[in-house]
């Protein structure tokens, strides 16, 4: 960890370009913070339909009205705020969903390439608990729920759905404790093909294009901004596991790793210890790189109004206003330059980080 | 080659096969199917103009015609509690909710329908004798679903009818209530169900119609899918191909001006330039294009929209040409923009570093000029990567299609999906992925054969 931000000390110090970029994106990251109480003279929901589509840098029209700075859309709206705010939006969706994405790709890639096909292993047991679990889990956690919300029958159904599951998730539990105990085929250990299981779904994953995959998934749910988080984190995280995977192998290979396992520590050590600090830096960089197409992404899906509530703010929504008239170029040029800008200073930051740290792995 | 050819696609199938499931199961699996936003909604739309009898009639048509009155899969795991579907072709919508609500919340279907059948006959005796008072008290019977509210509004509605037949009717939907919360079992819901369907299920006629070819008719024009694909392929095959082939010709060449010695200046332009345009989403670029060089304002050389008029008389195959390309050139540009970067990119570390190769050495050594290095030794070697790239981008350029045919307008499979997103139509997304997913499967087989033919050696492996 201490490396990898020696590195980002070490760039910024040396390269002019990443000191901008990173700066560029520092001041953005704290001008998305305290938006809300910036005074600006118009909200981004505000209509005002004596000035639609007014072009940019034109004076107020009248003495006690303040001016739109860069125009207005067909409805009156405020290109200057909405571009600030769609910026708010872009990285307050972007950045935990590649937060969580980053975080589900670490794990399943890097638990894929440590365990790889027989390094882990369950008792019967325990796996048959796992199973029977995840069954009751689906039935009284997700399905039940559910049905219960959408049908309206009240609080105390809800948590009689919820005791009962976990209720019958801790009989179960006992049950196999005790058989456990009693019976030698449950104490066998079984191998889970950790690494077949995340190759196949990610294999799975991308048999069509993402941007497809991500348009399907988001015809089948309402449109909702966690709706749509949730299928963006399940839909991108095959890019770090794969990266994390291909990391780990070569970690597994390196001499100081070998001795560490020599030595008898024990995976969660090897993992956390020895395996990660490594990892960080490649996953910095496809965790940068993630976020800059994912700005492009949620900026074309609220484009094309797919899996997004028309009330949200975003790039994409001043965009698409252009569609009733297209000699408004600024409703183009000025939310979308800042999105372009905001995109390539982090592909920016993520190309010198890749220089960075492949310099570092040769020498 | 050709068994191991024939492998692949034996093994491509169950993967298509496994895909067109989870959409299909997902799309029929979750709320707010397409009728409810269309057929049966009153305020506004084509059903709208009809009665209430009518919209019902459509309805129904449209259950049986989608099978929606079946169980959706082989089996079902649900509580006891929850009607059957085939209940479906009876209830509309805002019906099957109330029956389900009443189910769950009292804990029996067989009481909760004969409570709503009670209250259908309350109805067409309301038809019959018609009596304002009773109206208000109809709509909260068949809305509401708290017992209390419930036994009060069926006892006012039996005092306040005057007419016996509609007296009788509402005592008998006051018995049925009352039936109804001395049964009641609260908690049903918590002990689930597994029931067996056999083959009279949603997904195994649709499978059965799918393997004969059938890939069933779009919800919103109420054609073949079929035909709508075959309609819409085209258009996105040409515009695909051709910037695919731009793309490629135009990446080899920057990256053989670009690894000369002579043109270092060029090197150190063009790569800043592409690194930029990568970093501009497709649309923007698409719209930034749009504004530029099609609008009136600025410089109008190309039309805007679409594939062009008809005309009148039959134009001559040059004439047809000439106006495609002018309405397809726009779109092209945009996609190749949009896809330069990266493939150039990539060919260029390849030929780069195929350049310090020792036979690169010993070819400059033998005093052969540079350009012939590049093109006779070079360029063969590092073609193996270069396929690897052509078909990875695929992904890439299929999603760039879809928005630029939605922005330029152009009728292709691109369009045709996000217009089916937009409007729920789940056999033409069905058809489309199917569609896509194949293309990529034929993608990486050529792939296959293109890395047997740049070099016998892989040939020899797989055989």
């Amino acid at each position: 960890m201490k490396q990898v931000w020696q590195n980002i000390v070490d760039l910024w110090r040396r390269k002019t370009a990443f000191q901008m970029a990173a700066g560029y994106l520092i001041l953005l990251l704290l001008l998305v913070l305290v938006l809300p109480w910036l005074p600006l003279p118009y909200g981004p929901d505000k209509l005002d339909y004596a000035h639609t589509f007014q072009p940019p840098f034109e004076p107020a029209t009248a003495p006690d009205e303040a001016r739109h700075l860069l125009g207005t859309d067909g409805l009156g709206r405020d290109v200057f705020s909405n571009m600030l705010y769609g910026a708010r939006t872009a990285l307050l969706i972007s950045v935990p969903v590649m937060l969580l994405a980053t975080l589900l790709g670490l794990i399943l890639g890097a638990g894929a390439g440590f365990y790889a096909d027989r390094g882990f292993t369950m008792h019967r047991s325990s796996l048959l608990v796992l199973v029977l679990g995840i069954i009751c889990f689906c039935y009284y956690g997700l399905y039940l729920p559910i049905q219960i919300t959408r049908l309206g029958l009240g609080a105390t159904a809800l948590a009689a759905s919820l005791i009962t599951g976990i209720l019958l998730l801790m009989l179960l539990s006992g049950f196999f404790v005790l058989l456990h105990k009693r019976v030698t085929f449950f104490r066998k250990r079984l191998a889970v093909p950790v690494d077949q299981i995340v190759l196949r779904l990610i294999e799975g994953l991308s048999t069509i294009p993402r941007f497809v995959l991500i348009l399907v998934l988001a015809s089948f749910l309402p449109p909702s901004v966690v709706l749509l988080s949730l299928i963006l984190v399940l839909t991108i995280w095959t890019n770090v596991a794969r990266l994390a995977r291909a990391e780990m192998l070569r970690i597994k290979q390196l001499p100081y790793f070998e001795a560490a396992k020599s030595i008898g520590l024990r995976a969660n050590q090897l993992l956390l210890r020895h395996a990660l600090p490594n990892l960080a830096g490649p996953v910095l960089v496809a965790f940068t790189f993630g976020l800059g197409g994912l700005l492009a992404l949620e900026s074309t899906l609220s484009f094309l109004s797919i899996g997004v509530p028309t009330t949200l703010v975003s790039w994409g929504r001043m965009i698409a206003n252009i569609r009733s008239n297209t000699s408004a170029w600024w409703l183009v040029v000025f939310p979308g330059g800042f999105l372009s800008l905001t995109v390539l200073a982090f592909y920016t930051c993520s190309h010198y980080l890749t220089q960075s740290f492949s310099k570092n792995s040769k020498g | 080659m050709l068994p191991y050819l024939l492998k692949r696609l034996l093994l491509a199938i169950p993967a298509l096969w496994l895909m067109a499931t989870v959409v299909f199961l997902l799309s029929r699996l979750l709320p707010g199917s397409f009728a409810s936003e269309r057929i049966l909604e009153s305020s506004a739309g084509y059903y709208s103009k009809g009665t209430e009898s009518d919209r019902q009639a459509a309805y129904q048509s449209y259950v049986r015609r989608t099978g929606l009155d079946l169980p959706l899969f082989y089996f079902s795991v649900a509580p006891a509690t929850q009607p059957p579907d085939s209940l479906n072709q009876i209830y509309n919508e805002p019906r099957q909710e109330q029956l389900r609500k009443l189910a769950w919340h009292y804990g029996s279907k067989h009481h909760a329908v004969a409570y709503l059948s009670s209250t259908e006959l309350l109805e067409r005796q309301l038809q019959t004798y018609p009596d304002a008072s009773l109206k208000h008290h109809l709509q909260i019977l068949r809305a509401e679903v708290k017992y209390e509210h419930l036994q009060k509004t069926a006892k006012s509605a039996v005092a306040v009818a005057s007419n016996p037949q509609v007296k009788q009717a509402a005592e008998q939907v006051l018995e049925r209530l009352q039936i109804m919360q001395q049964e009641r079992a609260s908690f049903a819901f918590l002990v689930p169900q597994l029931s067996w369907n056999g083959r009279q299920n949603q997904y195994h006629q649709w499978l059965i119609r799918l393997l004969q070819g059938d890939l069933g008719t779009s919800y919103r024009s109420s054609r073949p899918v079929l035909a709508l694909l075959i309609e819409a392929i085209g258009n996105t095959w040409w515009l695909l191909i051709c910037s695919m082939a731009i793309t490629l010709a135009l990446a080899l060449e920057l990256s053989i001006l670009m690894v000369k010695k002579k043109s270092r200046f060029l090197h150190k332009l063009l790569l800043p330039f592409l690194f930029i345009t990568d970093s501009i989403p497709v649309f923007v670029l698409a719209l930034l294009l749009l504004v530029l060089l099609a609008n009136p304002d600025f410089i109008q050389l190309f039309p805007v929209y679409g594939m062009g008029y008809y005309s009148p008389q039959q134009l001559s195959f040059w004439q047809q040409l000439s106006q495609w390309w002018q309405y397809m050139t726009l779109p092209m540009l945009c996609l190749v923009l949009s896809s330069l970067p990266y493939i150039t990119n990539q060919v260029y570390a390849s030929i780069h570093s195929a350049m310090r190769a020792d036979y690169t050495r010993t070819a400059r050594a033998k005093g052969l000029a540079e350009g012939a290095i590049i093109r006779r030794h070079v360029l063969r070697n590092s073609l193996l990567p270069i396929i690897t790239i052509a078909s990875d981008i695929l992904p890439a350029l299929v999603a760039g299609t879809l928005i630029i045919e939605t922005i330029f307008a152009v009728p292709g499979i691109g369009r045709l999906l996000i217009d089916s997103v937009m409007a729920r139509d789940y056999p033409v997304l069905i058809g489309i992925v199917l569609v896509i997913a194949a293309f990529r499967i034929i993608a990486f087989l050529l792939a296959d054969l293109g890395y047997a033919w740049t070099d016998p050696r892989i040939k020899q492996q797989l055989a």
